[in-house]
């Protein structure tokens, strides 16, 4: 298999309490994975640890055979795109065509002429076109989440690292996430936390259970 | 200790740092708000993670103080401009062991917990709700710290190296920070209001309390001492 996410032996301390240990993952570039666990089992660390926001204390995370430690967030960003379990913390401009234009400023590996054309798509694709020019303030939770998952797609991410995507998500807004799944499915690897094992089922290759930092199986 | 012996020394450290311009009486105050917290258990590592992450603050102090404050032997210059004088450092230094007095009474203070604290404040003769909403400002500061680092990460992950971007794309990136976090800010207020006064929030004027603080003889002692030495220290200067 080709690996895109490697860890090995990882150990992770937070606050002098070790929250993660004995980690050994590998990730497919087109694989979708799930982890699955109580809460406070380190799931969310885990995924941070991969991003390289969290620090290990032990082991090595690497993507695409680089050390997560030797690379820049901006580096991890154009690789990895990640939705936080709280999607407001990453909806930080007034409308949303701002929000999905915003990387096109300053990410100079984008193409700047497809702008307009990527943007149009994605709002296609998403089902939020007649948000377009709408305020980001008062869009409802599951538009909010669609929104902050079409502004890290139109990155064009190799992989995708989801926390907790159907929290707060009704029957139709999970189905419309179903969908989206198929149809990056074989395009782009996925790496998907949540509790939601009818979900997790549905769109796994892989599902990997943790409890009290450890791995403790996998399905 | 009483949580109010706690704010008088803190008070006592915060007026001693207005009044004295002097960098070594900065600095002795500094050292006796070092001490003071070592002794009620503060976090001293907190303190220096914090005082080595605004070293910078020195440096820019420093460097401004050089550029308005006429007079001094320049200590770094380029051509005719100098960069450090001797009073820009010195009064730059002045400026940067003030907020470190500010941070060592922070650490002094969450040596109580809040409710002791809130307790303390409306024992002081201040009314509940001013001290309550302090302590929630307090109790949510780690929150919002958090809010913009998460906010900071998400704008690094969208794929942008903000530190190889110029001075001003970075302060414009900077402020998007804002806007979550102030929304953020606006919704848990919204939330909190709601919370409190379903659980009966100002429904009576007075509100007796199970918490009841009470002076020991060491508490009086201190607070005498440490009212004492504040004013011979300021009729001295």
């Amino acid at each position: 298999m080709d690996n895109f996410i490697k860890l090995k032996d990882v150990e992770c301390c937070l606050d002098k309490k070790r929250v993660l240990e004995n980690i050994n993952i590998d990730v497919g570039k087109k694989e979708l994975i799930s982890i699955t666990g109580p809460n406070g089992s380190g799931k969310t660390t885990l995924s941070r640890v991969i991003i390289g926001t969290v620090p290990y204390t032990r082991g090595t995370v690497s993507i695409e055979n680089k050390e997560v430690k030797h690379m820049t967030l901006g580096e991890i960003g154009r690789k990895i795109g990640y939705l936080f379990q709280n999607p407001d913390k990453q909806i930080f401009t007034p409308t949303v065509y701002e929000e999905l234009s915003f990387s096109y400023k300053y990410n100079k590996e984008l193409d700047t002429r497809r702008k307009e054309s990527d943007i149009d798509e994605i709002l296609e694709i998403f089902d939020i076109k007649k948000l377009k020019n709408k305020t980001t303030y008062f869009l409802s939770q599951g538009e909010r989440q669609r929104l902050a998952i079409a502004s890290i797609l139109i990155n064009k991410p190799e992989f995708l690292i989801l926390d907790e995507p159907t929290t707060g998500l009704d029957y139709k807004r999970k189905e419309i996430l179903s969908k989206l799944f198929k149809m990056y499915e074989n395009k782009l690897g996925i790496l998907l936390i949540s509790h939601d094992m009818k979900f997790i089922k549905k769109h796994s290759h892989r599902v990997i259970s943790m409890e009290r930092g450890c791995i403790t199986g996998e399905i | 200790m009483d949580p109010r012996t706690k704010l008088i020394i803190v008070m006592c450290l915060s007026t001693l740092g207005l009044f004295f311009s002097d960098v070594y009486k900065l600095s002795a105050v500094f050292v006796i708000g070092i001490i003071v917290s070592k002794i009620l258990g503060g976090n001293l590592y907190a303190l220096l993670v914090r005082i080595r992450k605004i070293m910078y603050l020195l440096f820019f102090i420093v460097v401004i103080q050089s550029f308005f404050t006429k007079g001094g032997s320049p200590i770094l210059s380029i051509g005719d401009f100098n960069i450090i004088t001797d009073i820009g450092l010195e009064k730059g230094l002045g400026y940067f062991l003030r907020v470190l007095i500010i941070i060592t009474s922070g650490v002094i203070i969450t040596t109580s917990r809040d409710r002791e604290m809130i307790q303390g404040i409306v024992q002081f003769g201040l009314p509940y709700e001013f001290a309550f909403m302090t302590a929630v400002g307090i109790k949510f500061m780690p929150l919002l710290v958090e809010e913009f680092k998460d906010t900071y990460t998400a704008i690094q992950l969208k794929g942008i190296e903000i530190k190889s971007l110029p001075l001003i794309e970075r302060f414009k990136i900077s402020s998007y920070i804002l806007t979550p976090v102030i929304a953020s800010t606006i919704n848990k207020g919204k939330k909190l209001s709601i919370s409190v006064e379903s659980r009966g929030f100002r429904v009576y004027d007075k509100r007796t309390s199970l918490v009841n603080l009470k002076f020991c003889n060491i508490d009086y002692l201190l607070i005498l001492f440490t009212v004492i030495t504040t004013f011979i220290a300021i009729y001295i200067n």
